[in-house]
């Protein structure tokens, strides 16, 4: 191939659902639990958008850009390994106060192609939670993608944004 | 180079010396320097060895630059880093979330209440084992399932129908007992594989993935957290030992989210040791089902060895006791479409993984039969199987043991369903099988996380530990006169 995948690292908190949308990216299937550190090593998969090829791949949790288990520095070096990558942070919309302390440090470690996920939308309207996603968006200078990753919901704007984001240039 | 982002958040003071580290860096990195010098100055391990490699000559300065400004913070400067960044961020939040606290959530909050209770925590754990384990594993499917499956299926039409062509096509009959005979591919392993280890397994795989999917796993982890603690575990190390109850060789995999090489250590070792993986612990349950004295006997001999193990084991390795934080996920309803994907593709890697072996493990039988060497390893059992007080038929089953110890089990209820073996023998064999290591795949994972010297001194020990609890039982109960 002379145009190599361009890469999509889905990095976020345990139990936030990336391998949910991990699934829902690349139709393929890792184990999904509601359970926190089910996924200890790298998932690769893969998807085409606008004829355009993307390697996906999930992460196990990572709570901050400083590592404390193995699990979790292994997410890392898959961050520090890849500065080009699409780094996709998903977090549980439900608890954005504990969560954007990674999306902080990943804008301050200056990846180009930041894209932050609110998932569990569904959980989060039904708490009572309103999000205002321009105002965020404008907060944290990157795109923001509300997705419900168990049902599949937000992934074709989540592609899109992708796309959008890796062939402006 | 890469743009600097913004790290207007922190005190000024600790900007600048992020400011002075990132201009002095001489390399170039895959992350901005500010990055860099930010997981620096917080100590993180991986950057201090980079940084040693890459700015030999400036290092020394900069751990003297950390150490001045971390004095300025009483030595607490990622405390000092982290809240200065949660300020922002609760400015942020503040700006774009708006939650009206609505009550949606009291049904589970009040779940909750009992489930996660240090007292009635333990009556819920015990309705969740006695309805979605003992009923539907061990009584429904275990005991109906099986009986339709074995029964009406495989002795009522399969076995005689296979038998009698088998034997009118081939003439010999060393050939037909490779298939049809005592130990055949089709009578033994394939009856074993679909008839015994498929409904079972699968009841349990499904009634796993419904009680992993509601968020039940990480609230009985903080219940055990209590216990844990006093075995020098922490509340973490539940998340191996109750995914272990899946399958012990992913879950030795999962040891990896543990935080120091002690706990990694004592965890492997009671997953090898105490932990009976799902298709043991299904096979094992539908077993005792039809005898609660056993049923009491194992749990209580299981569950004692895990802790006594736990207790010696965290008493000699040295180390500190970690601290321990969870996030707990709500209580969810499980999704069906997530749960039968789950459970297929688990039964799917399974089966993958055990059909092969089982008849594999028949062909070998076969084979050791007709060259004598079965009979043999089955005489030189024996004796053993006398020191436990077990019938001389056990010697096979201990030998289908070795090759997995599903397949043990399978043979185990193979010989109960023919009223073979009395209750003290069955509770005895039971927790000899449980304490074994449960297949090959888990020896070899092992052996990748904790090196194949650890491992091959686990394992000893495991088969000792196995073996002589067997023994002593047995003594324990003769001498004292009980009959289960």
């Amino acid at each position: 191939m002379n145009n190599p995948a361009t890469k999509v690292i889905l990095i976020g908190n345990p139990n936030v659902g990336k391998s949910a949308l991990f699934n829902q990216l690349t139709k393929r299937y890792v184990s999904v639990s509601n359970y926190p550190g089910t996924t200890v090593s790298i998932s690769r998969g893969e998807f085409k958008t606008e004829g355009r090829l993307y390697e996906v791949m999930d992460t196990p949790g990572l709570y901050s850009l400083l590592p404390m288990t193995e699990d979790e520095r292994v997410a890392r070096r898959v961050l520090l390994e890849h500065p080009n990558a699409v780094i996709v942070h998903v977090v549980d919309a439900k608890n954005l106060d504990r969560m954007l302390a990674l999306t902080f440090q990943l804008k301050e470690a200056a990846y180009q192609h930041l894209i932050l996920v609110l998932n569990m939308m569904d959980e989060a309207h039904r708490d009572g939670f309103k999000i205002d996603c321009q105002k965020l968006e404008l907060a944290l200078a990157c795109p923001v993608i509300e997705t419900i990753s168990i049902s599949g919901q937000g992934i074709s704007n989540l592609k899109e944004k992708i796309y959008e984001i890796t062939s402006v240039h | 180079m890469r743009s600097q982002a913004s790290i207007d958040y922190l005190e000024p003071n600790i900007q600048d010396v992020i400011q002075e580290i990132g201009q002095s860096l001489r390399a170039t990195y895959t992350i901005s320097k500010h990055a860099i010098a930010l997981l620096f100055l917080q100590k993180d391990e991986d950057i201090e060895m980079l940084l040693q490699k890459n700015e030999a000559g400036f290092y020394p300065k900069f751990c003297e630059m950390r150490e001045r400004i971390s004095q300025q913070y009483d030595g607490n400067l990622n405390q000092a880093i982290a809240l200065s960044r949660q300020k922002k961020i609760n400015n942020v939040v503040s700006e774009t979330v708006h939650s009206k606290t609505i009550s949606a959530r009291t049904v589970t909050k009040f779940l909750d209440q009992f489930l996660m209770h240090p007292v009635l925590g333990y009556g819920c754990l015990a309705v969740v084992l006695y309805y979605c384990i003992y009923q539907f594993v061990g009584v429904f499917a275990a005991g109906t399932l099986v009986d339709l499956i074995e029964t009406s299926i495989f002795e009522e039409r399969i076995n005689p129908w296979v038998t009698s062509w088998v034997t009118t096509i081939v003439p010999w009959q060393v050939v037909t007992d490779l298939f049809v005979g005592e130990y055949g591919v089709i009578t033994l392993g394939i009856r074993y594989a679909a008839a015994l280890v498929l409904p079972i397994v699968g009841a349990f795989f499904l009634m796993f993935s419904v009680i992993e999917d509601t968020g039940y796993l990480p609230r009985l982890s903080y219940l055990l957290d209590r216990i844990f603690k006093k075995i020098g575990l922490n509340g973490r190390a539940v998340i191996p030992m109750i995914l272990g109850l899946g399958c012990d060789t992913m879950a030795t995999m999962v040891t990896r989210v543990l935080e120091t090489k002690r706990e990694k250590i004592i965890a492997t070792l009671l997953l090898a040791l105490a932990i009976p993986c799902s298709a043991q612990l299904g096979l094992i349950l539908a077993l005792l089902s039809t005898n609660a004295k056993a049923m009491v006997l194992w749990g209580s001999v299981v569950s004692l060895e895990f802790l006594v193990i736990g207790l010696l084991a965290a008493s000699i390795l040295p180390g500190t006791k970690p601290h321990f934080y969870m996030e707990m996920p709500p209580l969810r309803l499980p999704k069906l479409s997530n749960v039968l994907s789950k459970t297929t593709a688990r039964m799917k890697w399974y089966f993958l993984e055990v059909f092969p072996l089982f008849i594999f493990a028949s062909v070998l039988i076969w084979a050791g039969i007709l060259t004598g060497v079965f009979q043999w390893i089955v005489r030189a059992i024996e004796p053993l199987m006398g020191v436990l007080g077990l019938p001389s038929q056990m010697a096979i089953v201990m030998l289908f043991g070795f090759f997995r110890r599903d397949y043990g089990a399978a043979g185990l209820f193979d010989l109960q369903s023919q009223h073979l073996l009395t209750g003290n023998q069955l509770a005895i064999a039971a927790i000899t099988l449980t304490l074994f290591l449960p297949c090959i795949a888990q020896f070899l994972i092992m052996k990748k996380e904790r090196g194949l010297s650890m491992t091959l001194v686990m394992c000893t020990f495991v088969f000792g530990m196995a073996f002589g609890t067997g023994v002593v039982l047995n003594q324990l109960l003769t001498l004292f006169g009980v009959q289960l």
